[in-house]
């Protein structure tokens, strides 16, 4: 069964696709998985931000700006779209009983007029910036797109950097302080209020920079922010809420499993089985991999 | 002696009975003006209103959000259609649905229960979307068409019979089963069993102190909310003629949601006829613009916002502090202290 | 709320002002459009919409139908069948609607298609291709005004013989009922004409990355993919194909609906070449459809694409069943329109009576720069297929 041409065409290729597609779901989650870890939200509209982010890249780039330059400004642009979100929405519900609800609704409504307004602002029709990076290469008959290599390195280097952020400097002590425990934290003289605004509006710009980096591979239109959710919230959940190695464990793994599986069963029903393994892991060890962000 | 349940409940009622009372107006008017469209429009509203009463049923005194009740919606919906495919009954076709909710309910229920708070949220929602990937991808029912052709039917009642296509007979019938399942919901609420429900909201434990098992209480409520929707689901084709995997879509689960909240968490009567004022609001705005989602995405934000028990919650708050004023003022003390209590629990 | 009302009543008065409107007499013949206008089949919506919009401000301009003013009513149906049957069923009861068109998905045109026969009245699509639609569940109240699926095909399979007669096909679906059909469609047309398909596969509707499937595809080394995806799932694959190189020595055909105006600008590059067998182009060279394009240029600032093109054809098929019928009444019109030849954009169409399906010329067409070239004509009655109606 494994024979060279088996390996060339079809396996190597399908682990390196996983691999960019794993890359490119961690981008998504890490926004989701450090807005739950701290703030105790779902964010429904963590697409739509998604989705705003390529758009914003589209708007940018129609005007003229280079690539790198609106891989920068992109993410710095949705920070004050997310404080107002933040301080207009989701703080006012905060200290309520039934927070956990009331900002997943809250959320899930914004996502419906975010979609609707980006197609009053952009028409229906899809879009697509041009590949930045073009070309592919070939290593062993493997044709692997330059684009794609640059995203993985471009991926690894955004993730390795919220990880040291949150995990080896100062401010990160303070944000996984915060996260464990809101009111000791406080006593011990973290800012939780700008903390949690903070900590929103990070993870919102990293859902902008994935709407910026993704938007030439999978193009872009008013209803992408669908697209991506679902299996961010599978990888968000199996990793454990709130923890970054969990979400790029589960995303990378998933990917794979995703990748591998359409191998050997009709592709529909891979995202049946992600979701099923989100169910199970739900059901069984709802913590996640990794459990949530401070108590490990 | 009124503990606050059974005063919200009645208070409830009130609002329940003049919903009642207007929607026979409606039927009378509609009929002598000849309308049919409206009324079958209406007809469609109480059957999503049946979805919207399970979700609240679920959040408002479990306190268990349910982001994929459309799955229970559209097993109801699919098993009616299929039998009334076969054998054109409406009873048989009822007892195809219950027959396949109460089924699939247990097991989504032993499922679902394992986990509480915002991983219900998920795991409900996972669920619905699994599921209706299966039926999306499923030839024998009918795949991304779904099911069309379901003849109209006679539903017999006892003494008589009359078509579904009939709007006025329809419509009754339809308001019938759902303020039905309204007062079978509120019933229930008031017998032990149901107090056990809203027991678990506040205090898990110490629905196990009361000599009930916790997992039970929990599938128990899971089953009966699933029943609501199911049976409302096998309504769907008996109105419309058809049916397609969109009815399990997150959009359904969605809508029953935003009804049930506009309309009043914990209300019961509050998310029968927030789904009325949904649908009533898509169809005027949705003749305007097409950008009508915008609209419900305010409202609904709003309503969360500025008036978190709802519409019809807010209406109920005032029916009861007449209520409670008007209840024989030499026992105000201890009502205020029962009040005091209970109201943790509601 | 008063703002617009202002708006509105600005609008009536530019509208009584207008010069040369004629007067009308008599009660306006309603004509409900019910087309997806928001979710993911909006920009379809769109189309279909300015078409049906171009043609009732020509008819009308030009006297109405039977001295009746053509009123377009349109309703958002979000793609969604349980909502299509409810806008539907609006127009009917409420509006009083004398014929309902502008359905896009299947499923949501055979759910109003139902609705149709329960109230008496006539439905139309002219979009949805599927074959079901005028075939196995064809309906008396339905008719169809656009080619379906098997015309398509027959167009496109002729023109590869004549390019490619020892093609090695290769097939690419969305794994849904449509997509499915839509091949399988295609790969019979293929092989009636000796053309070899060595593989198929089918990704699910709106994924995100096809190239999990180009190994497969690419082992099975074909020269030619055809591809039955649609909208954004067009875009995806073949912008990734680009990506990996693979459109090179390959030559990409597909269903008709796989590229469109929706998305030709987001494909680029990736869209030269493609070959596709379809009942339309900008580019055909009539003065019919000369006219049609220029008017709907200076309205729309975009060429017409084919539901455009269809749409406005079949309010001028029903202007010319009507004027035969000298009235809107369902029996009336149903008689009339049956073996109704007409003038639109793409030439003389025809309604067959057997299944109510519409026979027009189908063309091949190619992309280059950007434009849906015309590369080979096929006429109308060769590219139909059997009547497998056999419901009237």
């Amino acid at each position: 069964m494994i024979d060279a041409d088996y390996l060339q065409f079809i396996l190597a290729p399908q682990v390196i696709n996983g691999l960019v597609l794993g890359v490119a779901i961690v981008l998504v989650a890490l926004g989701l998985t450090i807005i739950f870890g701290l703030l105790d939200v779902i964010n429904m509209s963590h697409g739509e931000f998604y989705a705003i982010g390529a758009f914003g890249a589209l708007a940018l780039a129609s005007v003229g700006l280079n690539f790198w330059v609106i891989l920068v400004l992109v993410p710095i642009l949705m920070i004050p779209l997310a404080v107002l979100v933040e301080r207009l929405l989701i703080s006012r519900v905060f200290s309520t009983k039934d927070r956990h609800v009331t900002t997943l609704l809250l959320t899930f409504g914004l996502a419906l007029i975010a979609e609707d307004v980006l197609k009053i602002i952009f028409g229906p029709n899809t879009h697509r910036p041009d590949t930045p990076i073009s070309g592919a290469t070939e290593i062993f008959g493997i044709i692997i797109p330059n684009y794609r290599m640059f995203l993985i390195g471009i991926g690894s280097l955004i993730i390795g950097a919220v990880a040291y952020t949150v995990y080896g400097t100062r401010l990160g002590a303070m944000v996984r302080a915060a996260a464990y425990d809101r009111n000791m934290a406080a006593s011990l003289g973290v800012p939780v209020r700008l903390v949690y605004t903070g900590a929103f509006a990070f993870g919102v710009a990293l859902a902008g920079i994935a709407g910026a980096l993704l938007a030439p591979l999978y193009s872009v239109f008013p209803t992408m922010g669908r697209d991506f959710i679902l299996l961010a919230f599978t990888v968000v959940i199996v990793g454990g809420m709130g923890s970054i190695w969990g979400a790029l464990v589960a995303g990378l793994v998933l990917s794979q499993v995703q990748a591998l599986a359409s191998l050997f069963i009709p592709p529909v029903w891979t995202e049946p089985i992600v979701f099923a393994t989100m169910i199970v892991f739900l059901m069984f060890r709802p913590q996640g991999l990794f459990g949530k962000i401070g108590h490990a | 002696m009124l503990d606050r349940l059974t005063i919200s409940m009645r208070a409830s009622h009130v609002i329940a009975l003049t919903f009642f009372a207007v929607a026979l107006c409606f039927a009378l008017i509609a009929t002598l003006l000849g309308d049919t469209f409206y009324m079958r429009l209406a007809s469609e509203a109480l059957i999503f209103g049946g979805l919207a009463l399970s979700v609240d049923f679920l959040l408002g005194f479990v306190g268990q959000l349910s982001l994929g009740q459309a799955l229970y919606f559209g097993i109801g919906a699919y098993a009616s259609a299929l039998v009334l495919m076969q054998v054109p009954s409406f009873w048989l076709a009822l007892g195809g649905a219950i027959l396949a909710v109460l089924v699939s309910s247990l097991i989504g229920g032993l499922i679902v229960n394992r986990v509480r708070g915002i991983y219900f949220a998920l795991i409900t929602f996972g669920l619905a979307q699994v599921a209706a990937k299966v039926v999306y991808n499923t030839r024998e029912l009918g795949a991304s068409d779904g099911i069309i052709g379901i003849p109209v039917i006679n539903i017999n009642l006892l003494f008589f019979s009359f078509s579904a296509a009939n709007p006025l007979a329809f419509f009754l019938f339809v308001l019938a089963i759902i303020m039905g399942f309204y007062l079978l919901a509120a019933w229930l609420l008031e017998t032990p069993a149901g107090r056990a429900m809203i027991a678990i909201r506040a205090n898990e434990q110490r629905v196990a102190f009361l000599g009930y098992s916790v997992r039970n209480v929990r599938l128990g409520a899971y089953v009966f909310a699933a029943m609501i929707a199911g049976v409302s689901g096998a309504l769907y084709p008996v109105l419309r003629g058809f049916v397609s995997p969109e009815l399990m879509y997150f959009a359904t689960s969605g809508n029953a949601v935003i009804a049930a909240i506009v309309g009043g968490v914990g209300t019961l009567i509050g998310a029968i006829i927030g789904s009325i004022l949904i649908v009533g609001a898509k169809s005027v705005i949705g003749s305007w613009t097409e950008h009508h989602v915008i609209f419900i995405g305010i409202l609904f934000m709003a309503v969360v916002l500025f008036m978190p028990k709802g519409i019809f919650g807010f209406i109920r708050e005032r029916i009861e502090m007449r209520m409670i004023r008007k209840a024989s003022a030499p026992t105000e003390a201890k009502t205020s202290d029962e009040t005091g209590v209970a109201g943790k629990q509601a | 709320m008063k703002k617009l009302a202002t708006t509105l009543a600005a609008a009536g008065a530019m509208l009584a002002m207008a010069p040369a409107a004629p007067v009308y007499a008599q009660e306006p013949i309603k004509i409900g459009v019910v087309t997806p206008l928001s979710g993911s089949y909006a920009s379809i919506g769109r189309t279909v919409r300015w078409g049906f919009e171009l043609a009732a401000e020509e008819i009308n301009s030009a006297g109405g139908i039977n001295g009746r003013k053509l009123v377009l009513l349109f309703e958002d149906e979000e793609a969604n069948p349980a909502v299509a049957v409810q806008k539907a069923e609006r127009l009917l009861q409420v509006e009083k609607v004398d014929f309902l068109t502008g359905t896009v998905n299947s499923a949501s045109t055979l759910a109003v298609g139902l609705l149709g026969e329960r109230n008496n009245r006539l439905v139309s699509t002219t979009v949805s291709y599927a074959d079901s639609i005028t075939g196995d569940r064809c309906s008396p109240n339905v008719f169809r005004f656009n080619a379906r699926a098997e015309q398509q095909s027959v167009a496109l399979a002729a023109w590869l013989k004549k390019e490619k007669p020892q093609a090695k096909l290769y097939l690419v679906g969305p794994d849904y009922e449509m997509g499915r059909s839509t091949v399988a469609a295609f790969k019979r047309s293929a092989e009636s004409v000796n053309i070899k398909s060595i593989g198929e596969i089918f990704a699910p509707l709106d994924s995100k990355d096809y190239s999990q499937y180009f190994g497969q595809i690419r082992s099975a080394r074909p020269d030619v993919i055809y591809t039955s995806t649609a909208g954004n799932d067009t875009v995806r694959l073949l912008t990734q194909m680009q990506e990996f190189n693979m459109l090179r020595n390959v030559l990409v055909i597909g269903a008709a609906g796989a590229i469109t105006g929706q998305n030709i600008k987001a494909l680029g590059k990736a869209a030269e070449g493609f070959v596709t067998g379809i009942g339309y182009s900008a580019q055909i060279d009539t003065p019919e459809n000369k006219k049609f394009v220029a008017a709907f240029n200076a309205k729309f600032k975009e060429d017409p694409d084919l539901f455009a093109a269809d749409s406005y054809g079949m309010l001028y098929a029903y202007k010319a069943a009507a004027e035969k019928a000298g009235s809107t009444d369902t029996d009336k019109m149903r008689e009339a329109l049956r073996n109704l030849t007409w003038m639109t954009p793409q030439g003389q169409k025809t309604i067959r009576a057997g299944d109510h399906q519409a026979m027009s010329p189908m063309f091949a067409v190619r992309i280059e720069n950007g434009q849906f070239k015309i590369v080979s004509t096929i006429p109308a009655a060769e590219a139909i297929g059997p009547d497998v109606c056999t419901r009237f």
